[in-house]
C-alpha cells in the first residue's frame, strides 16, 4: 500500500536535525536539535494544554524565557518525552504533514540499543498513527548516499568516516550490517578545527573583536582551508610566494560598525592538518585518522576486509575540505602497502600477497550524506515493502521494529 | 532515641476494605519456597504457570469490589500470580487502561515481577517467585502491588479528566478566534 | 503551539531566504507536501535562479474549475499567475529581484496558496448567500475525507466529515468533537457546531456523495451572515480550513501527552518496586565520622 505522497525522513542528530520530503535532494530543514521549554512546567503535572508551549530548532533557541534542552546525547535520545514534543512540532509546524499519510524513514546511530526503537515506534505509531516506518542505520544510509558518485560501486559494504561538529567516528559496514565491536571514535571534528584556527589568529593577528574570533575562525575555516599533501613543501610554498597563497579576510566588527581585514595564513592547511597530526591540537591524543582508518579495517572480519578498504565513504560537513579524500587516500594505501611488503620481506619472497585497492570516495552529498541517502532510498518502492506497517504494529507489537531489513542493493 | 514511627492515617475512603483484603491475601499467598520441577530435572519452574501438577497449586482467591473490580490470586508452591482487573466505566477509561497497560508491560523487563501479558479476562498480571521473595523484601513487594493498583486506578481516571480539559481547552482556543 | 500556521513554512522559507540572499541565489528544485494531499513544486524553470516557479496540486482543484478559479487567483496574485506546470494544477512564477513594495507581503501570500485554494470555494459560497442563492458542493479536499458546503437562505453550513484510521482515536476524537459543540455557549461570536458520529449521519448529507461510515464523524459548522460579513470572511476561511487537521493535530497531542503521563507513572512505580530490594550493606560510621569494618 504505496501511498501518494512523499515519505518524510526525519534525521535527528545530536547537534542538527535534518528533515525534508524522500526524493529531494537537500533537506528542507537543518537545524539545532534543541527544544525550549518553560521551565516552571513540571513533568507530567502540566495543566491544560501548557505541554504545548515549546519551541524547537533555531527558535528555542532564540526565545527568551525558555530553557533550552538537548534530547538527544551522543547521538541516542535520552528524554523521549522531550523527543516526542520535538517530533510534534516538527511534523506538524515545519514540514506540515498530517502523518497520516506520510511514511516516515528515521535514523539511529550506530550501537543504538533496540529499546529505542520500540520506544520511537511507540511514539510514532501510536501518538502519530504513521501508516509505516523505518528506522535506518546513519552510516548505512551515508554509504548509500554515496552511489550518487560515479567511482562508487553500488554496494553497502565500506568503511564510513563521519566527522560533524563534535566528534568523528570511523564505522564499518558490511553488507547493510555495522560491526558494532570495530568501531571507532576521534576526538577531532569540526569544533576542534575551528578552536585551533582560532588560537592561531590569536597569536598573530590583532584586529579581531574578541567576542567575533570564533565566529571568524569558522567563516576563514569553511571559506579557505585545504588539505595538503605535505606540510613541509606547503610552508616553502607560502614562504616563497607569499601574496599567492596568504588571503585576506574582511569582517565587520559588530559593536563598532568598522571593518577590519585578518591575514590568513598557514593556518589555510594547518586547520585540516589536525586530523592527520591531532597532537598540533590535543597533545594527549596522538593517532590520526589514516591511522585509524586503517586500525579499524584490520580489526574486521578478514573476508571483508578488501571490501572496506576499496569503499571509504566519507560523510558530515567536517569531510568537506578540499583534498581530504586524496589525502586519506593516499596514507592509508601507505600503510597498506607497507604491511604487504613487509609479509613479503617475512616469508622471504616466497609470498607475493595480491595488492589491496585503497579508494575514499567523496561526492556532493557530502554534507548531509546520511538525510539524502534516506531521501534516496525512502523515494524507492522497495522503501515501502521493507516498512513496519501500522497493522504489523498492532498484530505484533513494537518488538518488530527491532529489525530493519537491508535494502537498496538490488534496485 | 528512638522514635516508634508515627502511624499512617488511614485513607477515609470507604473503599479502603478492598485494599486491605487484597493485602492479607497476598500477604497469605506469599509463602513461596524453592521447588525444582518434578518432570524435568534441572529445571525449575514457576508452578502456577507450569500447571503440571494439581497438587503444588493452590486454590485462586478471587477479591472483588464489584463486577468490574478484582484481584485474582493464584498461588503455588513456587510461584503466585496477580492478576488485576481494573474498573473501566466508559470507552475513554478502556482506551486508557488498554494504553497503559500495554505501555507498562512493553517495560516488563524492568519491573521484573510484571508478566508481559495478562492472564484472560484481566487487564495487567503480575508473578512472583521464590527467587523474587529471596532477593526482596515481601512486604513491601505487597506495598508495591496495591500502590500499583490505586496508583493505576487514581492515574486513569486523572487522565481522563485531563483529555476532556485539554479537548475544552482546544475547541475554546479555536472557536474564540472568530 | 495551539493553532496551526496557515502559511507553508517550506515556501516561506525558501522565497524570503533568496529574498535576502546578497550574493548569488542558490538555484532550487523540491517537491514538498502539505496537508490533506497538497504537494508543492518549487523549481527554476529556465535555469534562471531568480525566477522561481511554485506549483500546487490540490485532490479538489478539478472541483474549482465551476467557480472560475483563474481570475479568482488572479485577483490576489495578478501577473504571478502563469500556466499551470504538467502534473499540477496551478503555477505561479515568483521573480525574486521584483517582489514588489512590500516583498513580505508578496511571499507571505505565495505561502498562502493552498488557503486560497481553499478560500475559492468559500468565496464563491459566502457570496451565493450573500445574493440570495442556494447551493451546496461536496468537496473531496482530502483523499477519503470530504466537506460539504450547503448555502442557505440566512446561513452557510460547513460538514466535515473526518475519518479516524485508529479505532481508539474515535473515542478519543469524540470527546473533542463534543467539546466543540459544548464550549460554544462561553464564545457568542463562534458559529454554531454539531457534531454526529458514525450512526448518526447529519441529515444535509443524505444522498450526497460525502463520506459517511463507522469511522467516520461530523462535524457542522453554521456559519451567520456575521461570520462572512467582508471584513470577517478571510478569517473564517483561515480558520475553516485548517479545522480539519487542526482536530487530528491536537488528538495527537493529547496522546502524546498522555504518554508522557505514563512514562512519569511508570517511573514513579518503579522506585515503588526498587524500595522492595535490600540496600546494599551501607558503610556504618562511628559517632566521631570514623568508618570501620566489622570482622
Amino acid at each position: 500500500m504505496a501511498s501518494k505522497m512523499p515519505a518524510c525522513v526525519i534525521d535527528v542528530g545530536t547537534g542538527y536535525t535534518k528533515m525534508g520530503f524522500a526524493g529531494n535532494s537537500e533537506p528542507s530543514y537543518i537545524f539545532p536539535s534543541a527544544i525550549g521549554v518553560k521551565e516552571n512546567v513540571g513533568r507530567g503535572m502540566a495543566q491544560g494544554v501548557d505541554d504545548l508551549d515549546f519551541y524547537i530548532g533555531d527558535e528555542a533557541m532564540n526565545t527568551p524565557g525558555y530553557a533550552t534542552k538537548y534530547p538527544v546525547r551522543h547521538g541516542i535520545v535520552e528524554d523521549w518525552d522531550l523527543m516526542e514534543k520535538f517530533y510534534e512540532q516538527a511534523i506538524f509546524k515545519y514540514l506540515r504533514a498530517e502523518p497520516e499519510d506520510h511514511y516516515f524513514l528515521l535514523t539511529e546511530p550506530p550501537l543504538n540499543p533496540p529499546e529505542n526503537r520500540e520506544y520511537l515506534a511507540e511514539i510514532m505509531f501510536e501518538s502519530f498513527n504513521v501508516p509505516g516506518m523505518y528506522i535506518a542505520v546513519q552510516a548505512v544510509l551515508a554509504l548509500a548516499a554515496s552511489w550518487t558518485s560515479k567511482k562508487a560501486e553500488r554496494t553497502l559494504t565500506g568503511c564510513v568516516i563521519d566527522s560533524g561538529d563534535g566528534v568523528t567516528h570511523v564505522i564499518p559496514v558490511a553488507e547493510g550490517y555495522v560491526i558494532g565491536s570495530c568501531i571507532k571514535h576521534i576526538p577531532i571534528a569540526g569544533r576542534d578545527i575551528t578552536y585551533f584556527v582560532q588560537q592561531l589568529l590569536r597569536e598573530r593577528e590583532v584586529g579581531i573583536p574578541p567576542e567575533q574570533s570564533l565566529e571568524v575562525a569558522k567563516r576563514i575555516k569553511e571559506r579557505y582551508t585545504y588539505v595538503c599533501p605535505d606540510i613541509v613543501k606547503e610552508f616553502e610554498k607560502y614562504d616563497k610566494q607569499p601574496d599567492k597563497y596568504f588571503k585576506q579576510y574582511t569582517g565587520h566588527n559588530r559593536v563598532t560598525k568598522k571593518p577590519f581585514s585578518v591575514d590568513v595564513g598557514y593556518e589555510r592547511f594547518l586547520g585540516p592538518e589536525i586530523f592527520f597530526h591531532p597532537e598540533f591540537a590535543n597533545p594527549d591524543f596522538k593517532t590520526s585518522i589514516s591511522e585509524t582508518v586503517d586500525t579499524v579495517v584490520q580489526q574486521s572480519p578478514i573476508d571483508v576486509r578488501r571490501g572496506l578498504y576499496k569503499n571509504v565513504v566519507l560523510s558530515g560537513g567536517s569531510t568537506m575540505f578540499k583534498d581530504f579524500r586524496r589525502r586519506l587516500e593516499r596514507d592509508v594505501q601507505k600503510r597498506v602497502d607497507l604491511r604487504l611488503k613487509r609479509s613479503e620481506e617475512l616469508s622471504g619472497g616466497k609470498l607475493k600477497p595480491q595488492p589491496i585497492e585503497v579508494k575514499v570516495v567523496s561526492h556532493a552529498m557530502q554534507r548531509y550524506a546520511v538525510w539524502f541517502g534516506g531521501s534516496m532510498l525512502a523515494a524507492t518502492p522497495e522503501f515501502y515493502k521493507v516498512c513496519h506497517t501500522k497493522a504489523d504494529y498492532e498484530e505484533y507489537g513494537p518488538s518488530i521494529c527491532r529489525h530493519n531489513p537491508v535494502f537498496g542493493t538490488m534496485s | 532515641m528512638s522514635f516508634a514511627p508515627a502511624p499512617k492515617p488511614k485513607p477515609t475512603s470507604t473503599l479502603q476494605p478492598y485494599p486491605d483484603a487484597v493485602r492479607s491475601s497476598l500477604s497469605a499467598a506469599m509463602c513461596l519456597q524453592n521447588f525444582a520441577s518434578q518432570v524435568v530435572e534441572r529445571h525449575n519452574k514457576p508452578e502456577v504457570e507450569v500447571r503440571g501438577d494439581e497438587e503444588l497449586l493452590m486454590n485462586p482467591v478471587v477479591v472483588s469490589r464489584s463486577d468490574k473490580e478484582s484481584v485474582l490470586i493464584e498461588g503455588s508452591v513456587n510461584a503466585l500470580r496477580v492478576s488485576i482487573q481494573i474498573k473501566q466505566a466508559d470507552m475513554i477509561e478502556e482506551i486508557l487502561c488498554k494504553k497503559f497497560m500495554g505501555f507498562m508491560m512493553m517495560r516488563a523487563e524492568n519491573f521484573v515481577v510484571l508478566r508481559r501479558k495478562p492472564v484472560p479476562g484481566y487487564d495487567v498480571s503480575f508473578l512472583i517467585t521464590n527467587f523474587h521473595t529471596e532477593q526482596m523484601y515481601k512486604h513491601k513487594l505487597v506495598d508495591f502491588v496495591i500502590q500499583f493498583m490505586t496508583d493505576i486506578d487514581k492515574e486513569i481516571s486523572d487522565m481522563k479528566l485531563t483529555v476532556n480539559a485539554r479537548a475544552r481547552i482546544c475547541a475554546e482556543s479555536f472557536l474564540s478566534q472568530f | 503551539m495551539i493553532l496551526l500556521e496557515v502559511e507553508n513554512r517550506i515556501l516561506s522559507e525558501v522565497l524570503s531566504s533568496r529574498a535576502s540572499e546578497t550574493e548569488e541565489i542558490a538555484p532550487v528544485d523540491m517537491t514538498v507536501a502539505d496537508f490533506d494531499g497538497t504537494m508543492y513544486h518549487v523549481s527554476n524553470p529556465e535555469g534562471d535562479a531568480t525566477k522561481v516557479l511554485v506549483s500546487i496540486s490540490v485532490p479538489f482543484f478539478h472541483q474549482l474549475q465551476q467557480f472560475d478559479v483563474d481570475s479568482f487567483m488572479k485577483g490576489i496574485y495578478g501577473d504571478m499567475v502563469t500556466s499551470p506546470e504538467s502534473g499540477y494544477d496551478f503555477s505561479l512564477l515568483v521573480d525574486i529581484s521584483k517582489l514588489g513594495a512590500n516583498p513580505e507581503v508578496t511571499i507571505s501570500n505565495v505561502a498562502r496558496l493552498r488557503r486560497n485554494c481553499f478560500a475559492a470555494v468559500f468565496t464563491k459560497f459566502f457570496q451565493m448567500q450573500k445574493d440570495g442563492k442556494m447551493d451546496s458542493i461536496v468537496l473531496n479536499y482530502k483523499e477519503k475525507e470530504t466537506m460539504f458546503i450547503n448555502a442557505m437562505k440566512d446561513r452557510v453550513t460547513v460538514i466535515f466529515s473526518t475519518l479516524f484510521t485508529d479505532k481508539d482515536d474515535i473515542v478519543i476524537g469524540k470527546v473533542f468533537m463534543k467539546a466543540f459543540q459544548d464550549v460554544r455557549g462561553r464564545n457568542p461570536s463562534a458559529p454554531q457546531v454539531l457534531f454526529g458520529h458514525a450512526k448518526d449521519v447529519p441529515r444535509e448529507l443524505e444522498g450526497t456523495s460525502a463520506l459517511t461510515g463507522d469511522n467516520v464523524g461530523y462535524v457542522t459548522f453554521v456559519l451567520f451572515p456575521r461570520h462572512i460579513s467582508d471584513d470577517k470572511m478571510d478569517h473564517t476561511i483561515d480558520l475553516i480550513h485548517t479545522f480539519r487537521d487542526y482536530l487530528h493535530y491536537h488528538i495527537k497531542c493529547s496522546k502524546a501527552y498522555l504518554h508522557q503521563r505514563m512514562r512519569a507513572r511508570t517511573s514513579s512505580l518503579l522506585k515503588v518496586l526498587n524500595r522492595a530490594r535490600p540496600d546494599a550493606e551501607k558503610e556504618k560510621k562511628t559517632a566521631t565520622g570514623r568508618t570501620f569494618v566489622r570482622k
